[in-house]
């Protein structure tokens, strides 16, 4: 009999970070299906690029830190697949490429890899592109089109030309957008499933809702053009970044008070920037700015110890 | 707190067996506190409860024989804590249970020569830390509650659980002798609600006869772990809070453990010393679990080679304690102390072997952490050599309970980084004296 020895305790739950990526993966593959279908075979290739641009970053990049790559988890899949579903379906593969390397390169692994990043690697990605290249960045297509007819996605036609699309169709995600921003219904559904299995936490969902929420419905008392609560929150990124971007464990708050706060203030800066500021979305400056907030979240929000004052 | 898998079935049903070891080796640190003294030699002949050592100071303990028979040997032997310890090597000679004197009534003693009973028959808090437990019944200021552990919160472990079945009177008149002693207001049985039974037979029994005990209840608590740490205990029983560093009498309180409140019974009702205790047997290695009464200094090994205990499956770790909180015996060849409440024979499907990974800050541990710490940080802090800093995030308080370490999906070894911090910091302070 070989006995092994270690410090307690000698039983530990069954998951791993990896079995969490893994479950954010099949929480997303009802919007990756969704986009596909509204997409067609730019989806495809647009996924598949930045999942590829994310992984080869990331094996290269722990190969010349001479790390064990097989220790890696999932992290620069989901990186990959949340990149494609931010950005415009049209938007050349080479960008989306360099888009995908910036996220894991400078934003992740810059910082000293998986746990220590700032900002969200998928949304500094974006930003990025965003600040390279604006105009493949606003250019839009509708659904089922294979020419890259521009057109004006509903928070652009609702901030500048005052028109609101059916919340029908935008519940369903048959509007123009982002990749895997237009079906809330199906990021509702693989929403529900990473919290459902605990592979992610409901309190910074919950935050963002209510800020969304109250906010929009505020202006709304006061002005009716402001939009609705329901168009505000099934248009534009909402739905991707209160169930995707809010719960990655890495860029919010480790407390659950520094959480339900993080999701509030998200979703509160949303809807001040669709009302106040130049552009008609907010979910990624909103996101990326509170992520440079979580120190701070963290220390004020802090659990006051058993038996401590 | 933390919802954990149970794995108290079939131990849990199985009652209490006696078992005579042909040899026993009996460490002479078995609390906390300081050393006892040996008053006994090699070749020695004892009787069972026999004084061996003697307690040196207040924060010490007797050590009696657990058996009739020889002293082989007095040598370093293995110890579960500290490794190699100095231990009375004794053979059995006959299976003569302790002389049992029925003389004298407990109305008769007053509660200090009820103390000095406790005292001389080396008792020890049976439910963990091992401390004198006379000192505990001392406290420095008035208390005005005693709360009775019976929780027995540490997955696998039964032999609390089998004791308040098997033995709830006597656990009654353990609890009557304390409160003569400490004069509390009020008595609350602290049980976890999958102990139905248990708390069943102490209801009926308080309500069929009559103690001397001031208002008592029997309170049920949500089975979450760890609900049985002293100081949750007193928040989830009265709502008070131990301020950081301090002890239960801070919050007016003393709490016991049912365990060591049987031997008080037994100590004050028959001059009995703390010599055997119930230990649980199980794990998925063995082909079925036991509680066994055993002689303190009885060695795991016999247990198998009399064929008492059966391997069903290879064994990959051996835990004296329970599976939280226990400590991993490289062997067999190590004997039942005074504070073991169980041995656990797990396989390799019962642990997690797999590699640390780097944290992903999820806050996992700190939503389980019952001391409200940030857990996260301290593994952080020790790999970079920053001591100082970890008593910022009250290092000192963590219980160790295990909790934050058994979600932590990167499989984190928090546990150990933390006893790791505090022996350096330990380490620094020493040193910060001698300068």
């Amino acid at each position: 009999m070989k006995l092994t020895v270690g410090i307690s305790p000698h039983k530990k739950a069954s998951y791993s970070t990896r079995w969490v990526m893994k479950q954010v993966i099949i929480g997303l593959i009802p919007a990756m299906a969704a986009s596909v279908y509204f997409f067609r075979m730019s989806a495809v290739s647009l996924i598949l690029t930045c999942v590829f641009g994310a992984v080869i970053s990331e094996y290269l990049v722990v190969k010349i830190r001479k790390a064990d790559f097989s220790l890696s988890d999932y992290s620069a899949v989901v990186t990959g697949i949340l990149l494609a579903l931010v950005l415009p379906p049209k938007i050349p593969l080479w960008a989306a490429f360099l888009g995908s390397v910036f996220a894991i390169v400078i934003s992740k692994q810059i910082f000293g890899g998986l746990g220590q990043n700032i900002f969200n690697p998928a949304l500094a990605g974006r930003a990025f592109l965003m600040a390279a290249f604006p105009v493949m960045l606003t250019s839009w297509v509708q659904p089922f089109s294979l020419d890259a007819v521009t057109t004006a996605t509903p928070l652009s036609l609702w901030k500048f030309s005052h028109q609101f699309v059916g919340l029908g169709k935008l519940f369903i995600g048959n509007v123009s957008g982002s990749l895997g921003e237009t079906s809330s219904l199906a990021l509702i559904i693989g929403g529900v499933y990473i919290l459902v299995r605990k592979a992610a936490d409901w309190r910074a969902p919950l935050g963002m809702f209510l800020g969304v929420t109250v906010t929009s419905g505020v202006f709304y008392l006061i002005h009716p053009a402001s939009g609705s609560v329901l168009f505000h929150l099934f248009a534009g990124g909402v739905m991707l970044g209160m169930f995707f971007m809010v719960t990655d464990p890495v860029t919010t708050p480790v407390t659950k008070s520094g959480r339900v706060g993080f999701g509030l203030a998200v979703g509160i800066l949303v809807i001040i920037i669709r009302k106040w500021a130049g552009l008609p979305e907010g979910v990624m400056y909103s996101i990326i700015f509170m992520n440079s907030f979580v120190p701070l979240i963290n220390k004020f929000t802090r659990p006051k110890s058993f038996g401590r004052r | 707190m933390l919802k954990l898998e149970e794995c108290k079935y079939p131990q849990e049903r199985i009652a209490v067996e006696k078992f005579f070891p042909e040899k026993v080796v009996v460490p002479l640190s078995q609390h906390t506190g300081a050393l006892p003294e040996l008053i006994v030699n090699k070749g020695d002949s004892v009787r069972t409860g026999a004084l061996l050592a003697k307690a040196v100071s207040l924060i010490s303990a007797n050590i009696h024989s657990p058996v009739t028979g020889k002293i082989l040997d007095i040598k370093e032997y293995n110890h579960p804590v500290l490794k190699r310890s100095r231990a009375v090597v004794i053979e059995s000679q006959s299976k003569e249970p302790f002389h049992i004197d029925k003389s004298k009534s407990l109305r008769e003693y007053s509660s200090e020569e009820m103390l000095d009973r406790i005292r001389r028959a080396g008792i020890v808090g049976m439910g963990g830390a091992a401390f004198p437990t006379a000192v505990k019944l001392k406290p420095p200021k008035g208390v005005d509650t005693l709360i009775v552990n019976g929780c027995e919160c540490e997955p696998y472990l039964t032999c609390d659980h089998r004791l308040m079945l098997e033995h709830t009177e006597g656990v009654l008149k353990g609890i009557e002798v304390v409160s003569k002693i400490i004069n509390p207001k009020k008595v609350i049985i602290a049980i976890e609600e999958n102990k139905q039974d248990a708390v069943k037979k102490f209801n009926s029994r308080l309500h069929t006869r009559k103690y001397n005990l001031p208002e008592v209840k029997v309170k049920i608590l949500p089975t979450i772990y760890p609900q049985g740490a002293e100081k949750q205990l007193i928040y989830n029983t009265i709502r008070r809070v131990v301020p950081s560093g301090k002890l239960p009498f801070d919050a007016g309180c003393v709490v016991q453990n049912v365990g060591t409140l049987f031997a008080v019974y037994e100590a004050v009702y028959f001059d009995k010393p703390l010599i055997e205790r119930i230990v649980t047997f199980t794990g998925s290695a063995l082909s079925e679990p036991k509680n066994l009464l055993l002689p303190v200094g009885t060695l795991i090994e016999e247990l198998f080679s009399s064929g008492v205990l059966k391997f069903k499956k290879e064994a990959k770790r051996v835990i004296s304690g329970g599976p939280m909180m226990g400590l991993s015996l490289p062997s067999l060849d190590f004997p039942i102390m005074k504070g073991t409440s169980g041995i656990l024979f797990l396989t390799e499907e019962d642990l997690d072997l797999r590699e640390e990974s780097d944290c992903i800050k999820c806050g996992r541990c700190v939503d389980t952490c019952p001391m409200n710490l940030l857990p996260l940080e301290f593994p952080r802090l020790v790999k970079k050599g920053m001591y100082k800093d970890l008593e910022e995030y009250y290092i000192s308080d963590c219980i160790e309970c295990g909790n934050c370490n058994y979600v932590c999906p990167a499989k984190i070894s928090i546990v150990e980084y933390i006893k790791l911090g505090k022996a350096k910091i330990r380490d620094l302070n020493s040193k910060r004296k001698k300068l």
